[in-house]
């Protein structure tokens, strides 16, 4: 029995599993099958994302101070309009004082909004990746292995 | 040691980094080659290395820049003639 035979040359148009991609990094492909690649773009985008938000705290999501970084960190889905909810609701509403506290300054803020911003934009090759998706073959032949070193 | 006392993650920035900041780079070129590797592999079961590999280039590659940038402002650009 041919084991390539459900594998096709071309790519599937899944416009669901590009929703999903955006709505959680890693369940589109998930969806599609692909459940440890899913799973390992989910840890990835995961990193980038909750790292940002430690280093730089929920000040480093801001829709309205730092509106085009926002463009980029909104690729990540709903845990960016959550981080900027609760920046916006419950952080930015307190006393000046108080803000002083959890606002981000230098480069603590900066590379915090960078590696949230820097998630989006993986996560966005992510989705584009599961809209057009085209199964990897994960044969026992030399020629995987070898392709996975020139891919590096 | 007063900065990490106070520090509440996700509420407060990460203060105790304001200094070491260039240490930084090495968790998010991790998570960038974590996210490269996984859509771009065939073979997944050489993951983690081809991520160590792909980390590594990324460091290198960012201090090689330095290194470059340092050269060029600190040395040819005040050797070259001025006005």
């Amino acid at each position: 029995m041919n084991q390539t035979a459900n594998f096709s040359d071309e790519p599937a148009f899944s416009p669901m599993a590009a929703i999903l991609a955006w709505l959680w990094p890693g369940l589109g492909h998930i969806s599609l099958g692909e459940r440890k690649r899913g799973f390992l773009i989910m840890g990835g985008v995961l990193v980038l994302v909750i790292g940002g938000l430690l280093i730089g705290g929920f000040d480093a999501v801001d829709r309205k101070d730092d509106r085009l970084w926002f463009y980029a960190q909104a690729l990540c889905g709903p845990i960016a309009f959550g981080a900027d909810y609760i920046n916006q609701n419950h952080l930015k509403s307190k006393p000046e004082p108080d803000q002083l506290k959890t606002r981000g300054l230098g480069k603590v803020n900066e590379i915090g909004t960078l590696y949230i911003a820097l998630g989006g934009l993986m996560n966005l090759i992510v989705i584009l990746d599961a809209l057009q998706f085209m199964p990897k073959r994960e044969s026992e032949q030399p020629e995987a292995a070898q392709s996975d070193e020139e891919a590096s | 040691m007063s900065v990490i006392l106070g520090y509440i993650p996700f509420l407060h920035p990460l203060s105790a980094f304001h200094d070491l900041w260039y240490l930084l780079i090495v968790p998010l070129a991790f998570g960038i080659s974590m996210i490269y590797k996984a859509l771009r592999l065939t073979d997944l079961n050489r993951f983690w290395r081809q991520v160590g590999i792909m980390t590594l280039q990324i460091i290198l590659g960012i201090i090689g820049l330095a290194i470059a940038l340092l050269i060029l402002v600190q040395m040819i650009i005040p050797a070259l003639p001025g006005d």
